[in-house]
């Protein structure tokens, strides 16, 4: 096993650590928020869906540069 | 209809008319492999935040019928991100790495766009509002 294939491995992995914690946060402050005032929910689901959009795009950039720098 | 699916026709509304720009690209200019690599990206991430908002959408739902929720479907978006980097890699001839990754991120820049277009839009103080105090 090359060194490339364990560094394609980290960046995927680290990436996919760091959108689970956050979307793990956000998803929790969501649950409360609609659960204390179901009213907001529309308002709730548009900020948890730019969050987690924004937390993710940071990994989905990982899993392609690993995927383009394997492919090399 | 209710805010986040008014924004989410609205995200799918615009990344269509930057395929539509691209397509055209595709066809009328020499730049074939950078707009077939920016197409492929942008369908693909059209993709992604369509998954997402679906997921979101019964995320919300069943949070307020008190059900579980199995997952967000954060493995399958980066599967989605993965087939396009093959895709790239595999078909070098059509596909270019750079505009395929420009493409895929297109979708975030949308959104980011979107949310602070309508963030001044809604915050900037109504003309009525500035005479009732006396200015």
């Amino acid at each position: 096993m090359s060194l490339g294939v364990l560094a394609a491995a980290i960046a995927v992995g680290l990436g996919a650590l760091g959108a689970g914690i956050g979307n793990g946060l956000i998803v929790s402050r969501t649950i409360e928020g609609i659960a204390r005032q179901p009213e907001l929910r529309p308002v709730l689901q548009t900020t948890m869906f730019i969050g987690v959009a924004l937390v993710e795009a940071l990994p989905i950039i990982g899993v392609v540069f690993s995927f383009i720098y394997l492919g090399r | 209809m209710d805010h986040f699916r008014a924004m989410r026709l609205r995200h799918v509304k615009y990344i269509l008319y930057l395929l539509a720009i691209y397509t055209l690209g595709f066809g009328w200019t020499p730049y074939k492999t950078a707009f077939l690599s920016l197409i492929l990206g942008t369908s693909i991430g059209l993709l992604i935040i369509w998954n997402l908002s679906w997921k979101i959408e019964k995320f919300g739902q069943a949070v307020t019928a008190r059900k579980k929720v199995r997952t967000l479907g954060t493995l399958t978006r980066f599967s989605l991100a993965a087939l396009a980097a093959v895709i790239a890699w595999a078909y070098p001839r059509y596909f270019a790495p750079v505009p395929t990754i420009v493409g895929l991120m297109t979708s975030y820049l949308v959104i980011v766009i979107d949310f602070l277009f309508h963030k001044w839009k809604h915050d900037k103080p109504h003309e009525s509002e500035v005479n009732d105090d006396g200015a």
